[in-house]
C-alpha cells in the first residue's frame, strides 16, 4: 500500500502506530525491526525459536578446565576465561546492518553463563523447550558442563560465607528477589572515565603497564611493609584488567576481518560493499582509540555493554545515550554534514534494535518479573550538564524520534525533566507517549539531584551526571558516585511486613518464620501498637534483604572479581582494586520495595473498620485472612469500600503513608551499605506485582491470595483512585521526595482519544506542569484504550506489536501473561481537563 | 455451585481461584476442575456467572473516564 498522507491519518485515528512506524521507517530499519529476535520472556517462558547457545559454555568450560592446573590468581583465571570466549565466539554480521556484535553465536540463541550459580544451571538442563537439538547431544554436553561447576560457580563459592538463616529465607523467594552476586544485577558504569573520548582501551593499557611496572619496582624495593605486599594483588588485578581489554580489542578486530572478507570477496552491492568496508574500518579503530564519529562512538558503547554482558549477567542498561552520543551527532550530522538526518536516525534506531536483542539466561523468577523484557533497559535523557545547563541535543531527539520508527519495548527511555527543556524536546516526548510506547517516563531532574545530594552525599557536579541504575534509580556516572553492581537481592516483597504484623512474622506460604515474632496481633489494643508492630517487621525484613547484599558486596572482590568493569572504571584503573571494592566508591544503595501501598492502604483499613468503628475485632479479621476471605465477602468488600484508600487526597489514609515512609527513612540510615553509606528505599514494581500474587497471602486491603498486587511505587491501587488525576497527584506530593525515599513509581492511565492533536499536548503539558510543581519525582504513562488493549487479548496475532507500560519498563503487550493483562486494564484511566 | 460449561456442581472453594478482576467488585476468576474453564463467579451470591475467554470483560470497562465496572454502576455504595 502506497503511504500517503489520508492513509497515515486514518491509521492514526485507529491508533495503529506500529502500521505507521512500519510506512515511515527506511527500508533499512524495516528490515533490521524485523529480522531481529525478540528476547524477553512471555509469561515466564522464552518465545518458541530460541535456544540457549551452548558455544560460550563450552569455551567457558574447557578455558577452566585447562587452568585449573595453572598457578595464576583467580582474577587472571577469571580473565583469561574470558579472553578465551571473546577470541573463539562465532561472530556474524546482520544483513543490512551497520553496527555489530552480538552475545550469542546466532540470532535466535540466548546465552548463558555457567560460572554464575549452580541453581541457575539446574534450571537450564530443565528447560528442554529451549535447548538445542538433538536433545540428547545437548543433555549430554549440558551435564558435563552442569557437573563441572557445581561447588565452582559464584553462587557455590559464596553461600558458604553467608548467614545460613538468611540465605534460607532469601532463597525461599518469599521476602527478596535474586542473589547477593556482582556478576548479577544491575552494573552501573563510569561513563565520565571512558564515554568522554579522551581515552579508549589503548590508553588504558598504557595506563595499566606504567602502574604494573611502578608497582613491579617498588615491589622490589628494600622493603616490606603492608603496602608493598599489597602492590602485589594490585598488580594481578591490572594484569587481569589488561587481559581484557586486549581480547576486546582482538574481538572488534575479528569483526573488522570478517566485513572486510564480505566485503572484498562476496559482496556484489557496490553500496553495501562500502557500508561493510566503513564497519571494519570502525573496528579496527575503536574500541582501541576513541571514537571519531557517530557509528564509531555507538559502536564503541555497544561494544563495552557487550563485553561488560561477556563477564556478567546485567539485569540493566544505565546510560545516556543522548548525552555521551549527542556530540558526535552534532558533529556528523550539523557540524561536517557527513550524514543527514535519516541516515543518523539508521544507524539510532539500529542502536536501539542491536540492544533489544541482547539476550542472557535468566531464571525463571526474574523472567516471571520482568514479563516481556530481558532486562531493565531504561535509557536516560535529557537532565542537566555538571554546570546545570540544559544537557538535551540534537540525539535527545533522534532517539524520541527513532525509538517510534523501531517500537521496541526495550530499551525505554526515561527523561529528566527541568525547567529549561525546550518544547521542541517536550513536544517529542509527548508524541512517544502518545503513540502507546509508554515511555519515556518523566523524572523531575531538579528533585532527583537534590535527592542524590541528600541520600549519599554525591557533590552537586556528580550528581547532575546521574542515569538510572535500573527501572528507577539514579546513579552518577563519575569515579566514586557510580556503583558497579546493584545486587538485586536487596529487593523487598514488602506486602510481607502487612502480612506478617497477622503472623507474628511466620510466613504461611513458605511455612517458615520469617518476619519478627510480634505478639498474636488479636493482643494488640490500640492502633499505635499495631503499627509498632508494623514498624518492627519492616525493620526485620529490610536487614534481612540487605544484611546478603553487604556480604556479598564484601566478598565480591576476592571471590568474584570484574576485572573488565574494572578496568573501564577510573578508581580501579587508578587503585589497583576490584571494582566493587567498597573502600573506593562513595555507596548508591538503595532498597526496591515492591508491593509497597498495600500497606498503606491495610493499615486504613484496620485503623477505620478495627480501631475507629470497631466493626470488626482484630481476631476477626486474622481469622478471615487465615481463610484468605472464603465466605466472608460482604466483610471483604467492607474492608475494599469503607475503608479509605491511598490516592484519593484524603488525609487519613495520606497521613498513614507519610508516618510509614518516615520510619523507613529513619531506619535508613541506621542501615549501612559497605562504603558507609545509606540504604533508601525505592518503591516500584516492575512484574513482581503480579510474580508475587502467589506469594502475599491475604491482606486487610481486600486482597485474596493470588489477586494482583498493586503496580506501582505510589500508585494507587487499580480503580481505587476514584477522584481524579489532581487527587492522585495531591496525595503523591504530600511525600517528600527528597527525604522519604530515593524515587517512587506512580504509574498513570491516560486516554488516547483526550491525548489527540494539540488540544492534548496542551492538556498533557499542563498536567506535567503541575507533576513538576508539586515536586513529585516520577511518572509515566499507558495512553492505550481499553477497546485496543480486550481486542488484543482477543486476537494476539493481530496485535504483535502493542507495546504497553507495565511498572519501571514497557513491554508487547501480547508477551505478558493474563493476569498481568488484566492488572494493567484494571488501571484508572485518568481524564484531564 | 455449577459449572456453566460442564455442570459440574461443588462447593465455591473447589473452584480453583484464579484471581480477582477488580478488587473493588465481588467478582472473581475460578477455574473449574473439571473442565477448566475459567468462570466469571459473583462471590456474594456463590454462583457462576459465565464462562470467560480472551479479551471478554464481564465487569466492565476500567475505572475512570472510561466508565465504571458494570456491577458498580448497578449498585452505587
Amino acid at each position: 500500500m502506497a503511504v500517503t498522507a489520508e492513509s497515515l491519518k486514518e491509521l492514526e485515528k485507529k491508533q495503529a502506530w506500529w502500521w505507521i512506524a512500519e510506512k515511515k521507517r527506511s527500508r533499512r530499519l524495516d528490515y533490521l525491526r524485523k529480522a531481529v529476535w525478540k528476547k524477553g520472556a512471555i509469561g515466564g517462558l522464552y518465545p518458541a525459536g530460541l535456544i540457549v547457545d551452548l558455544e560460550r559454555p563450552v569455551l567457558q568450560t574447557e578455558k577452566a578446565r585447562e587452568l585449573e592446573s595453572s598457578a595464576d590468581p583467580y582474577v587472571i583465571k577469571f580473565a583469561k576465561i574470558l579472553a578465551h570466549v571473546l577470541d573463539n565466539k562465532t561472530i556474524f554480521i546482520t544483513d543490512h546492518s551497520q553496527l555489530v556484535g552480538y552475545l550469542g553465536s546466532t540470532p535466535n540463541t540466548i546465552t548463558w553463563d555457567p560460572s554464575l550459580a549452580s541453581i541457575l544451571n539446574h534450571e537450564v538442563i530443565n528447560d528442554p523447550q529451549c535447548l538445542p537439538e538433538p536433545l540428547d547431544d545437548s543433555l549430554r554436553t549440558i551435564k558435563d558442563i552442569v557437573n563441572y561447576w557445581a561447588g565452582k560457580s559464584d553462587l557455590d563459592k559464596i553461600l558458604p560465607y553467608m548467614d545460613l538463616d538468611d540465605s534460607m529465607k532469601i532463597l525461599s523467594g518469599a521476602i527478596g528477589w535474586g542473589v547477593p552476586l556482582a556478576r548479577g544485577g544491575y552494573s552501573g558504569k563510569d561513563y565520565e572515565y571512558i564515554m568522554t573520548g579522551k581515552r579508549a582501551f589503548e590508553d588504558i593499557i598504557a595506563e595499566l603497564d606504567r602502574r604494573i611496572d611502578d608497582a613491579y619496582a617498588k615491589a622490589h624495593e628494600p622493603s616490606a611493609s603492608k603496602e608493598i605486599s599489597n602492590l602485589y594483588d594490585k598488580i594481578n588485578n591490572w594484569e587481569a584488567m589488561k587481559i581484557t581489554l586486549e581480547a576486546g580489542i582482538r574481538y572488534a578486530k575479528r569483526y573488522a576481518r570478517l566485513a572486510r572478507i564480505i566485503a572484498e570477496n562476496f559482496e556484489t552491492d557496490p553500496a553495501r560493499r562500502e557500508e561493510l568496508l566503513k564497519i571494519a574500518r570502525t573496528c579496527e579503530h575503536v574500541p582501541a582509540k576513541p571514537p571519531r564519529d557517530l557509528q564509531e562512538s555507538l559502536q564503541y558503547d555497544l561494544f563495552i555493554q557487550l563485553f561488560s554482558r561477556n563477564e556478567a549477567i546485567e539485569g540493566a542498561w544505565p546510560a545516556r545515550p543522548d548525552y555521551y552520543h549527542g556530540p558526535y551527532y552534532e558533529k556528523d550530522v550539523n557540524v561536517d554534514r557527513v550524514l543527514t538526518e535519516e541516515e543518523a536516525l539508521d544507524l539510532v534506531g539500529e542502536f536501539l534494535i542491536r540492544a533489544y536483542e541482547v539476550s542472557q539466561y535468566k531464571p525463571k523468577w526474574s523472567r516471571e518479573g520482568l514479563q516481556g523484557i530481558e532486562g531493565t533497559w531504561v535509557w536516560t535523557l535529557g537532565g542537566v550538564k555538571p554546570d546545570g545547563s540544559d544537557a538535551c541535543n540534537g540525539m535527545t531527539i533522534a532517539l524520541l524520534k527513532a525509538a517510534r520508527l523501531v517500537r521496541v519495548s526495550n530499551p525505554t527511555f526515561a527523561f529528566r525533566w527541568h525547567p529549561k527543556v525546550s518544547d521542541e524536546v517536550m513536544r517529542e516526548c509527548f508524541e512517544c507517549i502518545r503513540q502507546g510506547l509508554g515511555y519515556p517516563s518523566m523524572r523531575n531532574d531538579p528533585v532527583l539531584v537534590a535527592n542524590a545530594m541528600h541520600w549519599h552525599g554525591h557533590p552537586i557536579e556528580e550528581a547532575r551526571t546521574w542515569v538510572h541504575q535500573a527501572c528507577m534509580s539514579p546513579a552518577p556516572t563519575t569515579k566514586h558516585g557510580f556503583q558497579p553492581m546493584r545486587m538485586a537481592n536487596a529487593t523487598a516483597n514488602t506486602a510481607k511486613i502487612i502480612e506478617y504484623v497477622f503472623t507474628s512474622g511466620y510466613d504461611n506460604i513458605v511455612n517458615m518464620q520469617i518476619g519478627a515474632e510480634t505478639p498474636p496481633v488479636e493482643t494488640f489494643k490500640s492502633y499505635e501498637e499495631f503499627f509498632q508492630a508494623w514498624v518492627t517487621q519492616m525493620k526485620h525484613v529490610f536487614s534481612l534483604v540487605v544484611r546478603p547484599v553487604n556480604r556479598g558486596r564484601m566478598l565480591a572482590p576476592t571471590l568474584t572479581p570484574r576485572p573488565f568493569l574494572s578496568a573501564v572504571s577510573e578508581r580501579s584503573v587508578e587503585s589497583g582494586l576490584d571494582v566493587n571494592d567498597p573502600s573506593i566508591s562513595r555507596g548508591n544503595a538503595w532498597i526496591t520495595a515492591f508491593t509497597w501501598v498495600e500497606n498503606i492502604d491495610s493499615l486504613a483499613a484496620v485503623k477505620k473498620l478495627v480501631f475507629d468503628e470497631k466493626k470488626y475485632t482484630l481476631a476477626e479479621l486474622k481469622e478471615a485472612l487465615a481463610n484468605n476471605w472464603e465466605g466472608r465477602e460482604e466483610m471483604r468488600l467492607d474492608f475494599v469500600r469503607n475503608a479509605p484508600k491511598w490516592g484519593n487526597d484524603d488525609d487519613y489514609v495520606d497521613s498513614i503513608m507519610l508516618d510509614c515512609l518516615r520510619e523507613a527513612a529513619k531506619f535508613s540510615r541506621e542501615l549501612k551499605c559497605p562504603s558507609g553509606n545509606s540504604w533508601p528505599i525505592l518503591p516500584e514494581n516492575v512484574s513482581g506485582n503480579i510474580h508475587y500474587a502467589n506469594v502475599v497471602g491475604a491482606l486487610p486491603n481486600g486482597r485474596r491470595l493470588g489477586d494482583a498486587l498493586y503496580d506501582g511505587g505510589i500508585s494507587p491501587g487499580p480503580g481505587l483512585d476514584k477522584k481524579g488525576p489532581t487527587a492522585v497527584l495531591n496525595s503523591c506530593a504530600k511525600i517528600d521526595h527528597i527525604t522519604h525515599g530515593r524515587a517512587f513509581l506512580l504509574n498513570q492511565r491516560l486516554s488516547p482519544t483526550q491525548m489527540a492533536g494539540e488540544k492534548g499536548y496542551q492538556l498533557c503539558k499542563a498536567y506535567m506542569k503541575t507533576w513538576a510543581d508539586l515536586g513529585i519525582d516520577h511518572v509515566q504513562f499507558n495512553c492505550v484504550s481499553d477497546e485496543t488493549l480486550r481486542a488484543a487479548q482477543r486476537d494476539p496475532e493481530k496485535y504483535p506489536e502493542l507495546i504497553v507500560r507495565v511498572a519501571g519498563y514497557s513491554a508487547h503487550f501480547v508477551d505478558i501473561s493474563r493476569k498481568t493483562q488484566d492488572n494493567i486494564i484494571q488501571r484508572t484511566v485518568q481524564g484531564l481537563a | 455451585m455449577k459449572c456453566t460449561e460442564c455442570g459440574y456442581d461443588a462447593p465455591v472453594a473447589k473452584f480453583r481461584y484464579l484471581y480477582n478482576p477488580r478488587i473493588d467488585a465481588p467478582i472473581t476468576l475460578r477455574q473449574c476442575t473439571q473442565c477448566q474453564a475459567w468462570l466469571v463467579v459473583d462471590e456474594l451470591k456463590g454462583v457462576a456467572k459465565k464462562s470467560i475467554g480472551p479479551g471478554e470483560d464481564p465487569w466492565g470497562k476500567s475505572a475512570g473516564i472510561e466508565g465504571l465496572a458494570q456491577d458498580l454502576r448497578e449498585k452505587p455504595r
